[in-house]
């Protein structure tokens, strides 16, 4: 044998082999944990920068669905007249990886995107955490903010959080709006009428009716899902009509607000009146699997979100009409019934730029927000199928005649309320979710999910005086 | 006569070898070096891609810190592990892992054996009905998820529509508590009962013929020579398969993730879902490292007891 088996101290290079084993995880250590700096929102500059004129990927970061792929599209026919270097890139991820997508790579302060294309809730957790610029001094210098509904320019960038309807004009701002949205009420004017039913209660007995009259059709479709946000916008919206409130903002107060009176009232109507309309097995339905019952003729009265409701006039998808007139004679858009609120659920999306991005894609970000929103640009994105948010877009034929739900969206804007932004949404949502999905599949009673989700959220919201054990 | 051939030596003075050093290697680069040189690639990939983030994971675990806040992190020593241990929302999910684990083993294990057994009493079309078998097992769990998924959609699924040829209602295999634990546990039994029955046709293949040949002689009957002679050989190379299976089962996530979200509410939330919630949506990193050094110190506990058991069953 050509080395023999040694005993005790090994040989020098061994030696070395091991000290320097040690030195490198040592040095990896250091380099891993003592990288980090306290967390606060880089400011960007008013003034944009001299941008480059070399080729240059203006990336984006967002979900998978038709908006996204609408405005790769739209961006690199439109931008690129005037800045022909330049090509955007729209990364796509799916739904229920979206936050986890764009915040793990935050936490890795590294981002293979320029523009990340937060949720309005997302943006507590990326400027808490110092992910994205400060734009105060950018939008004060390059934007007309009078040009928008104020609430609309403080949904998509305002924090901290901004009072429903309203705007506070000091506030820090941290991202501009890309894509208005809103749910619309989706309804069979082939089975319940041309008129759509104005209150909540109202429309809950036409869809008992319609569903007794036409059996193999079901009375109501809507987003029950544990995933992303699909069962808790569904609870939130019926809460805000019939007068809840999610928290009080200012208290930091969940408990004893959610669950009061008006909350297990929402919560009642939704499993025990709303559930039993609803197809069997449609306990994990969200946008996709609304959509389809729609387009296949299976619900008499269904909720989406607006951007993404404009495969239903596909007719290579849908089974109500070969033509897009045959199936705009059977279905109408609506904007959502009242009831003792006309509250609607605020969704849609803003744009914003990662802190992480190199000083020459930031400006070139910067330069792509002040060109969209544009009074031109924002009515050719209306145009394109986007939902834009400034007023005179809004309002422009350019936008109410380009998708027959759009007026929806236009009429609901005065009406929109938001989900909690703060740093600690996703835990939020995410007791929300599983909460509502189980009181709507009977694994929960409904009182009792109302009564755990408000105990957990409390509890995320309280959190932060304890040591150990977080996100439990 | 020819040269007598030069014995060659290493600098430590002893014979080593009759082969003489080849020409123009350097009189630094000995044997011992060049092992090194070669194996340090493989070595600081090693240390990198696993012995460091289980080193770190150890020292967050003892810690307050988050990948996203940020600032330093605080020691608060075995607060997260006794956090872990004491809460409620941990033993509802080791609940649903242990009734999954068990569910799941125990069908791939009598589903796996049986079919091996029934496959090696063939002697015709043997390797193509092994090889067919073994098609759900080469399938990636995601796209195993995705299609069962469509499977059994409540609405359109073709699980559904075979039950009402057959006059049976409409079940809600993914949206009710009961059925989407048992639709977990039928899809990983359908992938996955090919990897047992692999390990027990190795087994039974390798059963030596004289030992039945002696039992026909003495006209033993087929219970009996399944009970003495089949069972008792193949049970320690089970027991491997089935060790596998628990510890895979254990760290499920990817097929809850795909057909149930952990769904209805967390009915069906497993301990790796779980871990992946508290990392991944609060970025509660330190609680979720010391989660996931709990999670691989149950599994060594078991898995050491589970080997001195098959070492036991050796030995006797």
């Amino acid at each position: 044998m050509r080395y023999p088996k040694r005993r005790g101290r090994p040989s020098v290079p061994g030696r070395k082999v091991q000290l320097a084993t040690a030195a490198i995880l040592a040095a990896t250590t250091v380099a891993a944990c003592g990288g980090d700096t306290q967390a606060s929102a880089p400011k960007a500059p008013a003034t944009i920068p001299e941008l480059t004129k070399d080729p240059l990927t203006l990336s984006f970061i967002w979900f998978d669905w038709p908006p996204a792929h609408a405005l790769e599209d739209f961006a690199n026919a439109e931008y690129t007249k005037e800045r022909s270097n330049v090509t955007i890139k729209v990364n796509t991820v799916p739904n229920a990886n979206w936050h986890d997508a764009m915040f793990t790579q935050f936490a890795a302060h590294k981002t293979d995107f320029d523009i990340p294309i937060l949720d309005s809730q997302h943006i507590g957790e990326a400027v808490t955490n110092g992910n994205i610029l400060d734009i105060t001094d950018f939008v004060k210098k390059n934007i007309d903010v009078k040009a928008y509904n104020p609430y609309l320019l403080a949904a998509y960038g305002q924090f901290p959080q901004a009072e429903t309807g309203k705007r506070d004009e000091n506030a820090p701002l941290y991202g501009l709006p890309l894509l208005g949205d809103t749910w619309t009420m989706i309804y069979r004017k082939d089975l319940i009428g041309d008129k759509p039913p104005q209150t909540w209660d109202e429309m809950i007995s036409v869809a008992e009716k319609c569903q007794a009259d036409h059996p193999g059709v079901s009375g109501l479709a809507f987003h029950q899902a544990n995933g992303s946000d699909a069962a808790a916008v569904t609870y939130n919206t019926v809460n805000g009509v019939y007068g809840g409130n999610l928290w009080d903002s200012k208290k930091r107060k969940i408990q004893g607000v959610l669950n009061d009176t008006a909350g297990q009232e929402a919560m009642d109507v939704l499993v025990n009146k709303m559930k039993p309309l609803t197809a069997k097995g449609s306990g994990n339905w969200f946008i996709d699997e609304v959509n389809a019952a729609v387009s296949q003729g299976k619900a008499c009265i269904a909720f989406n979100w607006i951007a993404a409701s404009g495969g239903l006039l596909d007719p290579k998808q849908s089974t109500l009409g070969t033509t897009r007139e045959q199936i705009l004679d059977k279905l109408g858009f609506a904007p959502l019934p009242s009831q003792k609120t006309n509250l609607v659920p605020l969704g849609g999306m803003g744009m914003h730029v990662s802190a992480y991005s190199s000083k020459t894609n930031q400006a070139e970000a910067l330069n792509f927000m002040k060109w969209f929103e544009r009074a031109d640009i924002q009515k050719k994105w209306a145009a394109a199928g986007g939902v834009p948010s400034r007023t005179d877009a809004l309002q422009s034929p350019e936008f109410l005649n380009a998708q027959p739900f759009n007026k929806v969206y236009a009429d609901s804007v005065p009406r929109m309320r938001d989900m909690w932004n703060v740093p600690e949404y996703a835990r939020l949502v995410d007791i929300e979710n599983t909460n509502v999905n189980a009181a709507l599949n009977g694994a929960k009673k409904p009182k009792d999910a109302l009564d755990d989700i408000a105990k957990e959220q409390q509890g995320v919201l309280d959190a932060s005086s304890r040591k150990g054990g977080g996100g439990l | 006569m020819s040269d007598p051939v030069p014995l060659t030596t290493d600098h430590t003075g002893q014979v080593a070898s009759a082969t003489p050093p080849a020409p123009g290697r350097s009189r630094r680069l000995s044997d011992r070096w060049l092992a090194v040189t070669f194996i340090s690639p493989a070595l600081l990939l090693l240390l990198a891609m696993s012995v460091f983030p289980l080193l770190w994971a150890l020292y967050l675990s003892f810690t307050d810190y988050s990948a996203t806040r940020g600032g330093p992190a605080h020691f608060i020593w075995f607060e997260n592990f006794t956090a872990i241990l004491t809460s409620a929302q941990v033993h509802l999910r080791a609940l649903t892992t242990l009734i999954y684990v068990i569910g799941a083993v125990t069908l791939q294990t009598v589903l796996g054996f049986a079919i091996a057994y029934l496959i090696s009493r063939r002697t015709h079309g043997r390797g193509l009905l092994t090889t067919l078998f073994l098609v759900p097992m080469m399938l990636s769990p995601v796209v195993v998820g995705l299609f069962w998924r469509f499977m059994l959609d409540a609405q359109f699924g073709v699980i559904n529509s075979m039950l009402g040829s057959l006059g049976l209602g409409q079940v809600e295999w993914l949206t009710r508590q009961r059925t989407a634990l048992i639709s977990l546990i039928v899809v990983d039994t359908w992938q996955w009962t090919p990897f047992i029955m692999l390990i027990a046709l190795a087994g039974l293949t390798a059963v030596p013929k004289y030992l039945y040949e002696a039992a026909s002689i003495d006209r033993a009957s087929e219970w009996f020579r399944f009970r003495t002679i089949t069972l008792p050989l193949v049970w320690p190379l089970l027991l491997i398969a089935v060790l596998f299976r628990a510890i895979e089962a254990f760290r499920l996530f990817d097929l809850v993730y795909i057909l149930t979200s952990g769904g209805p509410g967390v009915s069906t939330e497993t301990l790796s879902f779980h871990v992946y919630k508290v990392a991944f949506l609060g970025f509660n990193t330190g609680t979720a490292s010391a989660y996931g050094l709990l999670m691989v110190l149950v599994v060594m506990v078991l898995t050491q007891l589970y080997l001195r058991y098959l070492n036991k069953l050796k030995e006797d």
